[in-house]
């Protein structure tokens, strides 16, 4: 469906917030329920324990660490309490 | 080298990132040849430490990403019997004619909430909340529509037919 067959369903005449509103949907729609799942990869450093979420992500599902000894990528567990070490300030 | 990294390697969510913890027990290994030793100087006994390896690609992410609103073919129409190649349409001129890049369903409960919207802007409450009800709605039936099951019981063996 065209945005501009939504905007006259909807009596919209404004694109800019039609624009806005239907990326406002689609970001509360994948906030919610899995229509567009997808991977992203990045590397681990010794010694580094903080790594950021991927900009685009909108809902988490998992984490996964490479097992190097058969390659495979297995979901690991969410910490159930913050460990005793706040910080480590010499970790290698 | 990494190994049952499902045991050893636990996360915590903290704000934007997430901060990776490696399961140490009793020692912390190295490995020599095709041997694993264990480190003198070491972690000992059972903690959580940063990680204490790098591996490339070694951490993965999996979860619903932003995905490009509008593109330029219609994304429940087969081309050829194949699925459509869809193409990002930036904001200009010919937006309004670029399709919204989500099944009809979807599409119907945007309106829905471009709907509701517009009743909020207008002042009228109750009839967003209907309308945000009914974009709800239908992105419930567009799920469901992908997660059929099937329930089996047995029937009785004196059940009327």
């Amino acid at each position: 469906m065209r945005l501009k067959e939504i905007m006259d369903r909807t009596g919209m005449k404004e694109t800019g917030l039609a624009v806005a509103f239907v990326k406002d949907a689609i970001a509360l729609i994948q906030s919610q329920v899995d229509d567009n799942v997808a991977t992203w990869k990045t590397n681990i450093t010794d010694g580094t324990r903080e790594y950021p979420f991927p900009a685009n992500l909108i809902k988490l599902k998992s984490i996964s660490v490479k097992d190097t000894n058969d390659s495979k990528y297995k979901r690991v567990r969410r910490l159930a309490h913050s460990p005793i070490v706040s910080e480590d300030t010499d970790p290698e | 080298m990494s190994y049952d990294t499902h045991k050893t390697w636990f996360y915590q969510v903290v704000g934007r990132n997430i901060e990776l913890w490696q399961w140490v027990e009793t020692a912390a290994t190295d490995t020599v040849g095709s041997h694993k030793v264990k480190l003198p100087d070491e972690y000992y006994g059972k903690q959580l430490i940063y990680p204490d390896e790098s591996i490339t690609n070694g951490l993965m992410f999996q979860g619903t990403a932003f995905i490009e609103p509008f593109v330029d073919n219609d994304p429940n129409e087969l081309d050829s019997a194949s699925n459509p190649t869809l193409t990002a349409v930036s904001m200009g001129a010919n937006i309004e004619s670029a399709h919204i890049n989500l099944s009809r369903m979807l599409t119907l409960a945007v309106i829905d909430y471009l709907k509701a919207q517009l009743s909020e802007m207008a002042g009228q409450v109750d009839v967003k909340e209907y309308y945000m009800r009914e974009f709800w709605k239908k992105v419930g039936d567009d799920q469901s529509n992908k997660r059929s099951f099937m329930i089996t019981f047995p029937a009785s063996p004196f059940a009327v037919k």
